[in-house]
């Protein structure tokens, strides 16, 4: 083979393997910024549900009202 | 009350508190910080009170209105809970309300003396309101802190604030005091810290102001807030009409529902309160609604009949004792 070809087709290895090093760390910047876009949101949405009446819906409470005996020690009613 | 806990009772924006805590030495420190809150919030938001700032904000011919950070965030919990209600519970309400003669304390208004009611109405007459501007029509900048009513929009926070104050009330007793904490305002109940043994035991019935012998249901709570809406209570007549104080946002009237009382139990109080009154709006729809919601809830319709919902204790007739 010529000497300018071996040169060329080196060329060519050498700049496709910089592209596909490029392309590689192109994808795994991007898949680390997702996941950190896809934590900030799934704390921000954490943050929101927890904060008592912060969240994106009515809260609904950790146990029913269980069934009470006797009167009362307080009374819930309109006012 | 239940021997390990200790209560103190007073007059609250027009209406009754309680105060509950399982340490009874903390009864004293908790009574301070309550009346400070409490005092902090009507201050923000009393719709009688011309030097309120909800008074300034309405009086604002909708021109931007600095405002505090507490109403700042009272106004961000009744705009929540428009949203979350898609405006069945809307704030903008302040106009129908007046329209309708509840216009000033309600003490007042129950006494029928004459008032800016009447005249707006004319003599035994009561507006005909319309439906309410919408909660849309709040512009509210929380970075700056600025508030702006367009359309004529009038505020009431009186379907939130109450029931906000309850929850901030509980919650920074019991930071403060390490004790459990059952706050009531009015029946809009907010507990924090540790329960008693068994639990927080809350008589549920037409009016809270009953006392604990009236007809209703007694249930127990360990966390979040309760909250009762009624027709029966806050009601008075005009024009020869009989009022109440929920407004249906789409009529600008009191809302015409076939419960007479809805008792919701939910992660705190605000929301409690926002389900009950949404529910006496809906009317028949509250069920499917509060279920699909996943929120407990007792409903008692006009003629006593009582309805529950995802995992309320089984009940009978509001009349009956249980």
């Amino acid at each position: 083979m010529r000497r300018d070809v071996r040169f060329a087709a080196a060329a060519r290895d050498d700049g496709i393997r910089k592209i596909a090093k490029i392309t590689w760390q192109a994808g795994l910047i991007g898949l680390v910024s997702s996941g950190l876009i896809a934590l900030a949101f799934d704390m921000h949405a954490t943050a929101q549900s927890s904060g008592g009446s912060g969240g994106g819906s009515i809260s609904v409470p950790g146990q029913p009202p269980g069934q009470g005996q006797g009167t009362g020690t307080v009374t819930s009613g309109g006012s | 009350m239940t021997a390990d806990a200790d209560t103190g009772t007073f007059r609250v924006f027009g209406t009754t508190a309680v105060l509950l805590v399982t340490e009874p030495g903390s009864l004293s420190l908790a009574r301070s910080i309550a009346d400070s809150e409490l005092a902090a919030v009507d201050q923000a938001c009393s719709r009688f009170r011309p030097d309120s700032e909800l008074s300034i904000l309405n009086d604002s011919d909708g021109s931007p209105t600095p405002v505090s950070q507490l109403f700042g965030q009272l106004i961000e919990a009744a705009l929540r809970a428009a949203r979350l209600t898609s405006g069945t519970v809307d704030p903008t309400c302040g106009l129908a309300l007046a329209a309708i003669g509840y216009d000033r304390d309600f003490a007042d208004v129950k006494a029928g003396g004459d008032g800016p009611g009447d005249a707006a109405g004319g003599a035994g007459q009561v507006s005909a309101a319309g439906r309410v501007p919408g909660w849309q029509t709040v512009r509210f900048d929380p970075g700056r802190r600025l508030v702006q009513l367009v359309d004529g929009a009038q505020l009431d926070l009186g379907a939130t604030a109450k029931a906000w104050a309850a929850d901030r009330c509980a919650r920074i007793i019991s930071e403060r005091t390490g004790c459990g904490v059952l706050v009531s305002l009015g029946g809009d109940i907010a507990v924090a810290g540790p329960a008693p043994a068994g639990g927080w035991q809350v008589r549920v019935t037409d009016d809270h102001a009953a006392g604990p012998e009236a007809p209703g249901q007694t249930v127990t709570i360990s966390s979040g807030g309760l909250a009762t809406s009624s027709t029966t209570v806050r009601s008075w007549h005009s024009g020869g009409q009989r009022m109440h104080h929920i407004i249906d946002p789409a009529t600008g009237q009191p809302a015409s529902s076939c419960w007479r009382t809805v008792s919701v139990a939910a992660g705190n109080c605000v929301d409690a309160n926002t389900a009950s009154t949404a529910a006496i709006i809906h009317g028949e729809a509250a069920l499917p609604w509060l279920r699909d919601a996943g929120l407990p809830a007792r409903l008692v319709a006009r003629d006593g009949t009582v309805q529950t919902t995802a995992g309320w204790p089984t009940s009978v007739r509001a009349g009956g004792r249980q």
